[in-house]
This record gives structure tokens, sequence and C-alpha cells, in this order.
């Protein structure tokens, strides 16, 4: 797998260098754009180069797919919480726990908006909370029952003992005022339709 | 793709890695809390085309014919990762230990994500 990266990046750089290369001969003016013109038509008109551009084109796009799956894919697994059972190895995607925690959204009905980011380090889990609240919402109060939900329910689905640090940050306080000027925004954007009552029942 | 094989005194018996991957997927979704069988690239583009694919399950079999399975997960919200992990280990290891008498060595978990059931 390790071969394959090195090869793919390798082959990325010559593409780039290449590219490159081609601006600047086309910059300094090194080619005639007779021969360029010259090299374009035969391309356009002979059959055989049409197909072996064709194909160059559908084995780069190839490439470059398994590359990029390569390469997330590494980045994917590195995000994991991993512990091993008598069958196996269980890896639990930090995704999934970012999933978890949005849902808890839904149990306080003072936040209106929870976005999760979880780090899983050596000390233990690290969950970023981004929040967004409701004007009506005691922020002391709030913030200290989201950390204890949030790491209550943490080691409930995942049943670990690490340390859990919770850090929230309180992004916006909407306010029922705003809320309500936003919806009076709204119906005024939606153009009214004249008589648009007439004939309902 | 390498297939599982074994002699009788009338001829061979080879299992494919996708009936392995098929016993695997169905043992998997038995379990209460399992939402369904994740997603890789290449299972989610063959999906985006229409057609069904079991290619997420990854099998692997070495030189000593040990089956190594990796599973990707979905998991129902609520429920326990840990538990529903080993209960998904231990129904797929049953099942193809009953279904196909091979010999499992590690059946990997990963879970992807946690949907509402």
């Amino acid at each position: 797998m390790r071969t394959f990266t090195v090869l793919g990046i390798l082959f990325y750089t010559v593409v780039l260098v290449l590219i490159g290369l081609t601006l600047i001969i086309f910059s300094l003016n090194i080619l005639p754009s007779q021969d360029i013109n010259n090299l374009l038509l035969y391309m356009e008109y002979s059959p055989h180069s049409r197909i072996i551009i064709g194909l160059s084109g559908l084995l780069l796009i190839l490439i470059t797919f398994s590359f990029a799956q390569l390469i997330l894919g590494k980045f994917q697994r590195e995000r994991t919480i991993a512990f091993t059972t008598s069958s196996g190895q269980v890896t639990i995607a930090l995704s999934a726990v970012e999933d978890l925690i949005r849902r808890l959204a839904g149990i306080i009905p003072e936040i209106k908006e929870l976005r999760p980011d979880v780090i899983a380090s050596k000390k233990g889990i690290i969950v970023d909370l981004r929040v967004v609240l409701k004007a009506d919402a005691n922020i002391p109060e709030l913030t200290s029952r989201l950390q204890e939900i949030t790491r209550a329910k943490i080691q409930e689905v995942l049943g670990i003992e690490e340390q859990i640090m919770i850090k929230i940050h309180v992004a916006k306080i909407i306010s029922l005022e705003e809320k309500e000027r936003k919806r009076r925004e709204l119906e005024k954007e939606q153009p009214t339709i004249p008589f648009g009552g007439y004939g309902r029942v | 793709m390498h297939n599982e094989e074994s002699r009788t005194d009338l001829g061979r018996i080879r299992i494919h890695k996708n009936v392995i991957a098929s016993i695997s997927s169905i043992a998997s979704c038995e379990i209460d809390g399992v939402k369904r069988i994740g997603r890789d690239f290449k299972s989610g583009l063959l999906e985006l085309a229409g057609k069904k694919s079991l290619s997420a399950i990854k099998i692997t079999i070495d030189k000593n014919e040990d089956v190594k399975i990796e599973i990707p997960l979905v998991i129902k919200y609520g429920f326990n990762i840990p538990d529903i992990a080993n209960r998904v280990q231990e129904n797929v290891r049953s099942a193809l230990e009953k279904m196909t008498n091979l010999s499992i060595k590690d059946i990997n978990i990963n879970v992807q994500s946690i949907e509402r059931g």
C-alpha cells in the first residue's frame, strides 16, 4: 500500500512538473504557435491519436479516484477509537461519535444548533462543542448540563473508561425577536399573489 | 477472487468470498441495534449505479486458511456500541462456523456512523 502511495505521489509530481514546464515554454514563446497548432490539428484529425487521448483521460480519472480513495481512506482510518474483544478488533469512527452527540441537541430545548468535533488523543477523548443557544437559556447551567449529558452518553454508548474532556464554545445566541424578524423577512421575500385568497373554500 | 477450498472424496468444495460476505452481512443485520452494513467508496459507487454490492465487507484468507473479516456497520442511536459489536462478532462467528466450517481468525468491526432507528 505504501508503494502505491509513493507511486501516486511521484505520478502527480511528474504530471504537475510537465504542466509547469508546458506553461513556462508557452510563456517564453520557445515553441512556435504554428507547431502547437499543427500538433492540435493532427490530434483532431487522426482517429488513433484521439482514441489514445481519450483512453489516457479515462486512465487519469481512474488513477485520481483510486488515489483519492487511498488518501481519504487512510485519513478516515486514523480518525477512530479502537478496542479489542476476544473475536477481533472494534473500531468506532469519530464521525459516528459526532453523529451521536449531534442527536443530543434534540434533548435540550434551549439548544438551537450543535456542532461537535471529536478528537482522540493519548490523554483521552476531547470533544469540542460549538453551540448556538436560544436567548432564554441560562448559559452556565446549560453548558454544565450539556457537558454532563455528553460525557454520560459517550460513556454509556461507547463503554469506555478513558478521560473525556468536553469544551463548549457558545458561538451565537439567537433571540426570539431575531427569530421573528427572520420570519418576517422571509415572508416579505415571498411575493404575495394578487387575489390569491379568492376561490378558496 | 480467492476462495476458501476444502477437499472431499468426491472432489473439492470451494466457497467464494462473496458467500462469506453474504453470511456475515445477514448475521450482522440479525442483531438488534444494527441499522445496516456500512459503505466504502467502491460499494457506494456501485450503489449509485444501481447495483447491489457486498464489497463493503472485506474478507481476507491467509496462507493458513484463516479467515479475517472486516465489517463496516451503522448502529442505531441509543444502543451500546461495544455490546452490539460483541454480539455481531459472536453471531457472525457462529453463523460462519455452522454454515461453512471455516476457521475464523478475526472479525473486525468498524462502526462508521449512528443513525436513528
